[in-house]
């Protein structure tokens, strides 16, 4: 443990040293200094593997939080490690089930089919027909992806927790965050970690995906194959076609560009407005699209869920922006946990309204991120406090605008949440308990309004 | 006294038209969207959910008449969904057997050997 902690020391001070005459000595201004710090972070968080690429990539969602230019840093982390030797992968899957890959599947292709910090992802064939949780049967010598925690993983990992503490406390002392708690970031991490390490949570999230897109068929998950699952080695279904980052091959060979973009945004609206737990991990790895215009969601590793209020205040803080808003986007941020006190409303409010009328771009379409970022930003300088879970939401939707832009850029998103939120306030509004309530007030003020 | 109840369904038209006109206008704002369509603020969404509820008008009229013409209608063909959701469930938990299931032969293997 004192090694590492040296180690870890050394790596982040060999860096920041190393950014020294970029940021001028400390003495360049502000966002180049920032820009050359966050980069040096940046890089000694790739060295120092699975733990701190994980809290990269955490820090990377809280723009509530971080600097601009570290949040930008560590979104653009590398999670690209060499792979290891399948002898490994192979002796993980032994001690997780006491038999050979071949015994548990038709075959298993030493070759790796992908590998990042935490997992490698394998193919193999599924043995015998299996029904999966969800929809038809898996006929036996289907595609199976085979997804292995890596040797050694969860142990670094939890271990490096403890030493990231200390370090995230010198994070905050050098001023890279506004207003840090970094306890309760580190308690968040190693909540996020714990879920990540036990794959069948992500195995029972994807047949829940399945079953909620059960009428889309053009947006799909792999359905977990359970007889072979365990916490560390997740069997699913093999997902064919190009990763979202390969665009340029897809659009090559004929897929719809703009169906995908509008018809992505909306998939993950419903997510959001609908069910209330959405996918909050998306990156163009984790998104393939086939040659018949189909969506497959791989990795649910970070999932954001909503209670059943906090979905309806978020639809009504998203109406707010569909319809420009700002007393609303106010009243129901607040029910959120976004504590405005008096003295700040009003100009909380003013700056809210130029943030919604200041989101189109010059064709038209309106910019979520510019919005949302804007938001978080507004709440920073006024010393609000964030609900974590909002900022997860807004770098998730901003993620997707992000996604949907790069397939099609005149794409609008805001419109795409549209119809949602209009309808879902609309049933709420339908509720008797509601209407007995609000009627008599209704009929006062039409009649006010035709006698005055 | 036939004038009387003249003026009473004039005044009844009138306020029929108007309301129509009224509502025709909130859902052409409602379609327009956009910084030059319709305003911000809370009229806005009014106009907003008027016009998703032309578009429902429209759909219920098409259901109707393709009704009439003796065609099934869409809304009758849709599983119940507390019915999907049982199976959901039985399906997950079948899924979590087949998963304890795997455990247990796996635990047997290691303490047989
Ligand atoms: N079901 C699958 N079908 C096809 N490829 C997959 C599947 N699952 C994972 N992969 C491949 O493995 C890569 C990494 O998997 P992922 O689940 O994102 O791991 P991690 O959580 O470690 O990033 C993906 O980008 C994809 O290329």
């Amino acid at each position: 443990m004192a090694s590492r902690r040296l180690t870890i020391v050394g790596t982040v001070a060999r860096h920041l040293i190393g950014a020294l005459p970029a940021a001028g000595f400390g003495l360049a201004p502000g966002t180049v200094r920032r820009t050359a710090f966050a980069r040096a972070w940046r890089r000694s968080f790739e060295d120092l593997g699975p733990a701190f690429i994980k809290l990269g990539q955490l820090i990377s969602v809280r723009p509530d939080e971080f600097s601009d230019e570290l949040v930008a840093e560590m979104q653009s982390m590398q999670d690209a490690v060499p792979a290891l030797p399948a002898a490994a992968i192979r002796a993980v899957i032994r001690s997780e089930f006491g038999r050979e890959p071949e015994e548990l599947w038709a075959s298993f292709d030493d070759a790796p089919v992908a590998s990042a910090s935490i997992a490698q992802v394998h193919r193999a064939t599924l043995a015998q027909p299996y029904k999966p949780v969800w929809g038809v049967e898996l006929p036996a010598g289907t595609t199976l992806a085979i997804k292995v925690v890596r040797p050694g993983a969860a142990e670094s990992i939890r271990a490096d927790i403890a030493i990231a503490r200390s370090l995230m406390e010198r994070v905050a002392r050098m001023r890279i965050s506004r207003r840090f708690d970094p306890i309760a970031l580190l308690d968040e991490f190693a909540l996020t970690v714990d879920r990540e390490l036990d794959l069948r949570m992500e195995g029972r999230f994807a047949d829940r995906f399945t079953f909620d897109f059960r009428d889309d068929p053009k947006v799909v998950a792999p359905r977990t194959v359970w007889p072979t699952t365990t916490a560390r080695v997740l069997a699913m279904e093999f997902m064919t076609g190009w990763r979202l980052s390969e665009i340029e091959t897809a659009k090559a060979h004929g897929v719809d560009c703009y169906a995908l973009a509008v018809h992505g945004a909306t998939a993950f609206m419903r997510q959001v407005f609908v069910y209330g737990r959405y996918h909050a991990d998306l990156h163009p790895a984790n998104l393939f699209v086939t040659p018949d215009n189909t969506i497959a969601y791989l990795d649910f590793g970070i999932v954001g869920f909503l209670t059943d209020e906090e979905r309806m205040n978020i639809t009504q803080v998203m109406a707010a922006l569909v319809y420009r808003d700002p007393d609303r986007a106010l009243k129901y941020s607040a029910k959120l946990g976004v504590d405005v006190p008096a003295d700040r409303v009003e100009v909380v409010r003013t700056a809210l309204g130029g943030l919604l009328d200041g989101t189109y771009r010059p064709d038209g379409t309106r910019d979520f991120a510019h919005f949302g970022l804007g938001f978080l930003k507004l709440l920073g300088e006024n010393d609000i406090k964030i609900p974590s879970g909002y900022g997860l939401l807004i770098k998730s939707l901003a993620t997707v605008e992000g996604v949907a832009r790069a397939l099609y850029p005149e794409i609008d998103i805001v419109e795409t949440a549209k119809p949602f939120t209009t309808r879902i306030l609309g049933q709420a509004m339908g509720d008797p308990a509601r209407l007995y309530e609000r009627i008599p007030a209704a009929i006062r003020a039409a009649m006010r309004e035709i006698v005055a | 006294m036939t004038d009387d109840v003249m003026r009473f369904f004039a005044a009844w038209m009138l306020t029929h038209e108007a309301a129509d006109e009224g509502l025709k206008a909130a859902v052409l704002r409602g379609d327009e969207g956009g910084p030059e369509g319709m305003g911000g603020g809370p009229d806005a969404f009014v106009d907003g959910l008027a016009a998703m509820v032309a578009e429902e008008k429209e759909k219920l009229k098409r259901d109707l008449e393709a009704r009439a013409r003796g065609e099934e209608v869409s809304i009758e063909t849709q599983p119940d969904p507390a019915l999907e959701d049982l199976r959901f469930e039985v399906g997950e938990l079948r899924g979590r057997l087949d998963n304890i299931e795997s455990l247990l032969e796996t635990l047997v293997r290691k303490s047989g050997s």
